[in-house]
């Protein structure tokens, strides 16, 4: 008897191991990934049957065959991420390596920083020194109260703002890049004519 | 014409126009589109139809078709800033890469064809969103600026 419910153990164990035969069928596999520098990122998987939208870190869907829709999108364990992503994960370049970003706000309806972005500037014209860049990128936008013409002209004329201050403390125009979207880009996302403060910015950002 | 000087003769290719060109400034000399930056293993990289050893520092240029072995690994980065790095036996290619902000022409067009791949967005996802391309064979890849990995089962 007792020798019977050794095997039974054994054979649960084994189970468990091998996924006891459930057939875990090779399917293509995608996952959205947690980035902090990446708030609010999202991507959509679209085969020819269908598309699903990814906007949860840690979710995964996966494809069971390229005629039918992905599947509906669902939390993957961490461990079976290191399981099948590790080796590429790990070859993943060094963040220090990244390009420099920094986020300046604005007051309501303004080119006029607010006191802790102003206290920022300093921070951001050391490192395009330190980094010899000759690259920056200056990018404008705006949260969404206001019609969409409205906002690209005050994205732009923060934008620009932004760049005049780097030019004047002696930073070479012909390195800054300015781009604006208005109030196409929230970084939070909220409804139409919802006032946001952390959408009013300009992100600046260091080659 | 063996491997190398088919490497060799577009650069001189492009030297002479240079030399011709006189005073206009060297607008893309360069192919390079991306530089390794990791390496482990067996990595190989196809192009115009040699294949060259994977080594740390070396330039990624467009149209290249990056191979790793059973146990390689391998990362990159893009020009814009873009982070692509790849697992044991995998297969990518770059069919387009243009990062040229003043002119404002922003493009990438990636595809897996094979095994597992990391992908951060960079520059371009940021400056022209609709301008990334990502394929696997069972699908596309919409981007809106982050991270995310995929596994691809079949070459």
């Amino acid at each position: 008897m007792e020798r019977w419910s050794n095997v039974f153990v054994i054979w649960i164990f084994f189970c468990l191991l091998t996924g006891c035969g459930a057939h875990r069928a090779k399917r293509d596999m995608i996952v959205l990934l947690p980035e902090p520098d990446a708030k609010g990122g999202a991507i959509t998987v679209t085969t020819k049957g269908g598309s699903q939208i990814i906007d949860n870190p840690g979710h995964a869907t996966e494809i069971e065959d390229s005629n039918k829709p992905p599947m509906t999108p669902k939390s993957i364990e961490e461990k079976e991420i290191k399981d099948v992503f590790g080796p590429a994960l790990a070859a993943q370049p060094d963040p220090a390596d990244r390009f420099v970003s920094f986020i300046l706000n604005f007051e309501h309806d303004t080119t006029k920083l607010t006191h802790e972005s102003k206290n920022l500037l300093p921070e951001i014209l050391q490192t395009i020194k330190n980094r010899k860049s000759k690259e920056v990128f200056v990018v404008g936008h705006t949260d969404l109260v206001g019609t969409e013409a409205y906002n690209i002209e005050l994205s732009s004329r923060r934008a620009n703002h932004i760049r005049n201050l780097l030019v004047s403390s002696g930073i070479k125009s012909s390195g800054l890049y300015v781009s604006y979207y208005g109030k196409a880009r929230p970084l939070v996302l909220t409804k139409d004519h919802v006032p946001e403060p952390r959408n009013r910015r300009v992100e600046v950002i260091v080659r | 014409m063996n491997c190398k000087e088919r490497l060799i003769l577009p650069l001189a290719i492009i030297f002479f126009l240079l030399s011709i060109g006189g005073g206009v400034p060297p607008v893309n000399a360069s192919p390079s589109i991306a530089i390794v930056k990791k390496l482990s293993g067996m990595a190989t990289v196809v192009r115009q139809e040699c294949t060259i050893s994977a080594t740390t520092g070396l330039e990624i240029w467009k149209n290249d078709t990056i191979r790793t072995g059973p146990d390689g690994s391998i990362g990159i980065i893009f020009n814009d800033d873009t982070f692509l790095s790849l697992g044991p036996d995998s297969i990518l290619v770059i069919d387009e890469f243009v990062f040229a902000p003043k002119q404002g022409n922003f493009s990438i067009a990636i595809r897996v064809l094979k095994g597992t791949a990391a992908y951060l967005s960079g520059l371009i996802a940021k400056l022209a969103p609709e301008a990334t391309h990502f394929k696997i064979p069972t699908a596309s890849i919409g981007i809106r600026g982050t991270k995310f990995a995929v596994k691809v089962e079949k070459e």
